[in-house]
């Protein structure tokens, strides 16, 4: 009888339990969803959209009528002095000169071309002194036209046309610049807010789990980014490819906008206005942005460079651009631990900035 | 309702603010709790309200203690008015009540427009942005939402500053009705006008120790020096006296043709505030 008694209070316990968990589950989704509402409306209301959206217009525009433009142009005019005719074999892109000082005064003029000189029957290269590799260059690509029945038989890796290969770089360059942008100064616009207006203390004595006015937050701003990455590759690389790239695209784009907006959020936190966070954020992007692209984009290989994170994260987001998942479980356990702490930290600051003195 | 015994609190090291705070709150009662800043006022009603952690000595709310309580529980039976209006600027009042009162039980909210109707809130101003409201309208709508969720305990931050006359009466009587109701009040205030008004009880803390604590009346009484002034006409001539109250008994003491003002000189709560801390409430 009293075995029977302590398992049926026992049942009671296990029942009031589930029930509770339940209710609580329950209405932390419900406060979850105000505060979903709300940071929205507070977004909204700051025309944090719209500046996303003008974001992707212009950079749309710059990709569209400007850089591949740019990118098509050629390199360096060359110029050719051959009074006898003794390149027989020059290529359509050279422009010939009639005399020594023409020469001279084309130079004079358009800097980064390059004259060449063969009134002595050898070819004499004549150019202004830049940098040593880029002049290397210049000469080599000069005197190739000499010889423009040589065909290079480039191994052409991938399907992508040098278009495509040009469209997909930048819009990574620019999408990974975006959320490195707008994850941090985006929460920090919308925090700075709600600490100049005192609220973030109202909800120091509201009955809702601290941690979800974080996630409401990275939440907001991952779904942004995860839009503003899709239009861009949309817009920019076209429909068809986007199809086969995008989830590997957004599976990057998740990892580097949780980083950045926590981030934001912690120094908004720990910072006193919005002066002192531009100074951080300045000094984060010359860090993030600056050493990144350098070794990405540029012969530069700075000795450091694999243990930065974003260096990992950008790459990750290049080899999704050109079809490459990135597989390696490591990159994955340490972007998630890595978020995990970062959560972790932020939820710490944020509990000391609510019990601040008003 | 509320027990402090032996409370505590530093922030850091060497930093310690409260020395041993002991006072009772009873169900119903307005406590007031009164200090110069910098006193411990502050930090004791953010270890009451839960928001800093880390006391020493023992704090019960709702008879447990604070540190053991599941603090969602906790948050969903007070109400917090605190010092300055914390609103969402770009909201209108109906959107920032509908936003704070959705973290509630539904079966516990007020009516928003009730709650509003209560404090006078102009109607004009219900759908325009908070940027819009000036500080007693804010003050208004801050007041409505520590009222909303219908709290068991209420803490209310300096309630009538930025209020006119009229307003501070309006919010003197909202705080009479709602102790009526059976609502315990903790009120944090320097002015002394509302704590002698309004509360059951003072406290007095200074340097994070309580150095008075009782009603406003018996701290004034326990002081009064019993003397009465006396202002009246005699012989065409205006003068005054001071006597003892109880020459009173026999009738005016001395010879005039006219009184005209009868001052007791008990001393004002402000006056037993100088008298025990020796220091001013700013």
């Amino acid at each position: 009888m009293w075995k029977n008694n302590e398992e049926s209070n026992n049942y009671a316990c296990m029942n009031r339990c589930l029930t509770r968990n339940t209710s609580e589950t329950q209405s932390s989704w419900k406060n979850f969803c105000s505060l979903l509402k709300k940071d929205c409306q507070v977004m909204i209301a700051g025309k944090f959209f719209l500046v996303a959206f003008g974001s992707l217009l212009l950079y749309t525009m710059f990709i569209n009528f400007g850089y591949i433009n740019f990118m098509n142009d050629k390199l360096y005019n060359v110029y050719l002095y051959d009074p006898q005719d003794t390149q027989t074999e020059s290529s359509e892109l050279l422009y010939s000169v009639d005399s020594l000082e023409e020469l001279n005064n084309i130079l004079a003029t358009d800097t980064s071309g390059v004259g060449i000189d063969a009134s002595s029957g050898t070819p004499n290269i004549i150019l202004y002194f830049g940098s040593e590799k880029a002049d290397n260059h210049r000469a080599d690509y000069a005197l190739s036209l000499l010889h423009s029945d040589i065909r290079y038989t480039a191994k052409t890796v991938g399907t992508n046309t040098m278009e495509l290969k040009q469209r997909k770089e930048i819009s990574c360059e620019l999408l990974f610049i975006e959320i490195v942008a707008v994850g941090f100064l985006g929460v920090a616009s919308v925090l700075f807010k709600e600490k100049q207006m005192g609220v973030i203390r109202v909800h120091a004595v509201l009955p809702f789990k601290r941690s979800l006015f974080i996630l409401s937050k990275i939440v907001v701003f991952l779904l942004s980014d995860l839009i503003f990455a899709t239009l861009m590759t949309v817009f920019n690389v076209g429909f068809p490819d986007t199809i086969y790239i995008l989830p590997a695209i957004l599976v990057q784009t998740t990892i580097l906008s949780l980083i950045m907006a926590l981030m934001g959020f912690g120094c908004t936190m720990l910072l006193n206005d919005f002066k002192q966070f531009s100074l951080a954020y300045l000094i984060i992007a010359i860090f993030v942005t600056t050493p990144v692209f350098l070794s990405a984009n540029t012969s530069i290989k700075i000795a450091w460079i694999d243990w930065n994170p974003f260096y990992q994260v950008y790459m990750g987001l290049k080899n999704a651009y050109f079809g490459i998942s990135t597989t390696n479980p490591i990159y994955y356990v340490f972007s998630v631990c890595g978020i995990a702490v970062l959560f972790m930290i932020v939820e710490i600051i944020f509990h000391k900035e609510m019990g601040k003195e008003d | 309702m509320i027990e402090a015994k032996n409370l505590t609190f530093s922030y850091g090291k060497g930093k310690q603010v409260l020395h041993g705070l002991n006072f009772t709150v009873e169900d119903g009662e307005i406590f007031g709790f009164l200090g110069p800043n910098g006193s411990g006022k502050s930090t004791t009603q953010k270890i009451l309200t839960g928001i800093l952690k880390g006391h020493g000595g023992r704090v019960s709310l709702f008879e447990q203690d604070i540190s053991m309580a599941h603090m969602q529980d906790f948050f969903q039976k007070i109400g917090v008015l605190f010092e300055f209006p914390y609103l969402y600027a770009n909201l209108s009042a109906v959107d920032n009540l509908k936003y704070f009162s959705s973290f509630y039980p539904t079966e516990q909210l007020r009516d928003i427009g009730e709650v509003l109707e209560k404090l006078e809130f102009k109607p004009d101003f219900l759908k325009k942005p908070v940027s819009s409201y000036s500080k007693g309208m804010r003050q208004r709508v801050s007041m409505a939402r520590a009222l909303i969720s219908n709290p068991k305990l209420l803490f209310l931050d300096e309630p009538t500053s930025g209020l006119d006359p009229t307003g501070a009466v309006l919010f003197r009587k909202i705080i009479e009705e709602e102790r009526k109701k059976g609502t315990t009040i903790f009120l944090t205030t320097h002015n002394m006008l509302d704590a002698d008004l309004l509360c059951d009880r003072v406290a007095f803390i200074t340097n994070g120790g309580i150095v008075a604590l009782d009603t406003p009346k018996r701290l004034k009484e326990k002081n009064n020096n019993h003397r009465i002034r006396i202002n009246y006409l005699y012989q065409g001539k205006r003068e005054e006296k001071t006597i003892e109250t109880p020459e009173l008994k026999r009738g005016i003491p001395f010879l005039h043709d006219e009184i005209i003002s009868i001052h007791s000189e008990e001393p004002t709560l402000e006056d037993m505030f100088i008298q025990y801390t020796g220091r001013g409430l700013s």
